[in-house]
């Protein structure tokens, strides 16, 4: 098992897109940082002309102010990793010499799981630095002082961000296994995740003034919403309570990651590697 | 007699359906024995990849069995001491050759420094540390048959190695193969190649249309080497060659004498027949060629 992760993380340390997403996720939230910096300081240029609060951005706000980069953004990026992740090893013809090595194939699995989720927590680190960094500058040049969220906070946020990555990246993962390609595998992916659940959510939701909407709130993206919802601050302004509990959320996002990389590891197993 | 000990691959009836219905190898029974390089010979889409690919337990048979360095095919203790090359190299193109081994060889459980050791056995040591997409279609084999030798396997599976290289890379290829299959290893090296096949192996299975049709050392397929003579008058040469050989090793067909003997006697036949006022017009060693063997085999047509 060692051996496995020790050969994965060799590869994959490295590997471009990995690296390029990092990168991408930290700018990306450099950007929103400094876009949201000029609307709260230049009122009136906000969203529908919606006034953005200065204090939303102080690091005290850093973790509220991150965490909704988790969804649909965020998973996006995951799905993407996760479908070149496991697509790519058909395509270059490695999974042919990962599994003709020394280990089973489920011991392969786990080892590549365990770097996935590795770079996963990685890609999480990433995100939170560079919006810690982000709202420190900005509390610089407006001269405001300096507090941070409680750690339980951050470390609950951590988690969140993590989980949701995690979910995301097995769907890709599942799909590019399924597919053996990485191109079908994340189209697929990300027309589920920006679309089709989006759709079918609130199809279901129409029926009966709502009868049905416990099977929408069985989607894992109601669930990755409702856990975002529910780190609140006043700064935000106020809030609708999510439908779904964070406890219950954390658990049916769980059960999606099990039963993603359980289906991923059942088809690498079972189906010939041609 | 105890098999395990002499062969190290051995299939009973083995046999892949697949999902399609297309039979793609049916009740192939064959042995490779311990230390000798065996050719898998048969022209494209015959099943040879898919027997190789069922041998390492990338794909499972439908039915049928087969025994691999003492082990069923894919069992982790049969793989560490298989190496295998099956049909292209499989690397990671962002990566350079050597890391790319260094991956290979984190998986076998194989010291870092035998990666430098293989990399200059197969002549990339000075360009190991370029990105494995910038390498030749030469380079690229070079590197997949390091992988497959990094672990110092006891069975060597190669799946058409000389594939897509020029001559003189076909050539260094055949010549890295028989380097490698010295000493006590086991090479089993699939290929579409007669010529590559005969100066390679030691022994050759034929496979045609997934059925193995023969399996003998080279040496039994290509039959008893000999000499033709052409001579005059030809019933005074009869008696002179049967004199010398036997008439059972005395073939006469179409004006020409065929002789089961070594053609190192061809001087001694030579100086009989012109002794004994024979004018021999015509003397020359016969073989019958593995091209000739393998299109009676495989029931092709040489040249279509």
């Amino acid at each position: 098992m060692i051996a496995t992760i020790k050969a994965e993380w060799r590869k994959n340390r490295l590997r471009p897109a990995f690296l390029v997403s990092s990168g991408l996720l930290a700018a990306l939230t450099a950007l929103a940082y400094g876009a949201q910096w000029y609307q709260a300081t230049h009122p009136g240029t906000g969203r529908g002309n919606a006034v953005v609060s200065i204090l939303t951005l102080y690091p005290d706000q850093f973790v509220n102010n991150v965490i909704g980069v988790g969804f649909p953004i965020g998973a996006a990026f995951a799905i993407v990793l996760g479908a070149l992740f496991a697509g790519s090893e058909y395509q270059w013809g490695t999974l042919k010499t990962l599994l003709t090595q020394h280990h089973g194939r489920l011991t392969t699995w786990i080892g590549r799981v365990v770097v996935f989720e590795f770079w996963m927590a990685i890609l999480t680190a990433v995100l939170f630095a560079a919006a810690a960094v982000a709202s420190v500058i900005v509390a610089g040049f407006q001269g405001h002082a300096i507090s941070w969220p409680a750690p339980v906070d951050i470390a609950k946020a951590v988690g969140t961000i993590w989980l949701i990555f995690s979910v995301n990246g097995a769907l890709g993962m599942a799909l590019g296994t399924l597919f053996k390609t990485s191109a079908a595998a994340l189209g697929v992916g990300l027309v589920y995740v920006l679309a089709l659940q989006i759709i079918a959510v609130r199809f279901i939701d129409s029926f009966n003034n709502g009868a049905y909407k416990w099977i929408g709130d069985l989607f894992d993206g109601q669930n990755a919403q409702a856990l975002i919802q529910s780190f609140t601050s006043p700064a935000f302004g106020p809030s609708a309570a999510p439908s779904i509990g964070p406890e219950r959320a954390v658990l049916v996002l769980a059960a999606y990651l099990a039963v993603f990389l359980v289906a991923a590891a059942t088809l690498i197993r079972q189906r010939d590697v041609t | 007699m105890d098999t395990t000990n002499t062969t190290i691959v051995e299939t009973h009836s083995l046999t892949k359906r697949y999902g399609s219905g297309v039979l793609a190898v049916d009740s192939v029974d064959m042995s490779v024995r311990r230390g000798e390089v065996y050719g898998f010979l048969g022209p494209n889409g015959a099943g040879k990849t898919t027997t190789l690919r069922m041998l390492v337990g990338l794909i499972r048979p439908t039915s049928g069995t087969a025994t691999v360095a003492g082990h069923a095919p894919g069992d982790p203790a049969g793989l560490a001491k298989i190496g295998s090359l099956i049909e292209s190299p499989g690397f990671y193109p962002y990566l350079s050759g050597r890391e790319n081994l260094r991956v290979v060889a984190n998986l076998a459980g194989v010291n870092h420094k035998r990666v430098e050791e293989i990399l200059d056995m197969v002549e990339l040591g000075s360009r190991a540390g370029r990105k494995f997409s910038t390498y030749s279609t030469g380079m690229k084999q070079r590197l997949g048959v390091a992988a497959a030798v990094l672990k110092d396997p006891e069975l060597l599976i190669l799946d058409e190695p000389t594939n897509g290289l020029d001559p003189q890379g076909m050539a260094e290829m055949r010549k890295l193969i028989k380097d490698i299959g010295q000493g006590d290893r086991t090479v089993m090296l699939s290929s579409h190649l007669l010529g590559e096949v005969e100066q390679i192996c030691d022994r050759v299975g034929v496979i045609s249309n997934g059925h193995l049709v023969k399996q003998a050392t080279v040496q039994e397929l290509l039959g008893e080497k000999g000499v033709t003579v052409r001579a005059e008058p030809s019933d005074k040469a009869s008696e002179v060659l049967t004199k010398m050989f036997g008439p059972a090793s005395v073939v006469r067909e179409d004006g020409y004498f065929h002789l089961k003997t070594d053609p190192s006697r061809s001087m001694e036949i030579n100086r009989q027949l012109t002794t004994a006022g024979i004018g021999v017009s015509e003397l020359r060693p016969f073989e019958r060629s593995l091209e000739e063997v393998f299109f009676q085999l495989t029931g092709e047509k040489q040249g279509s």
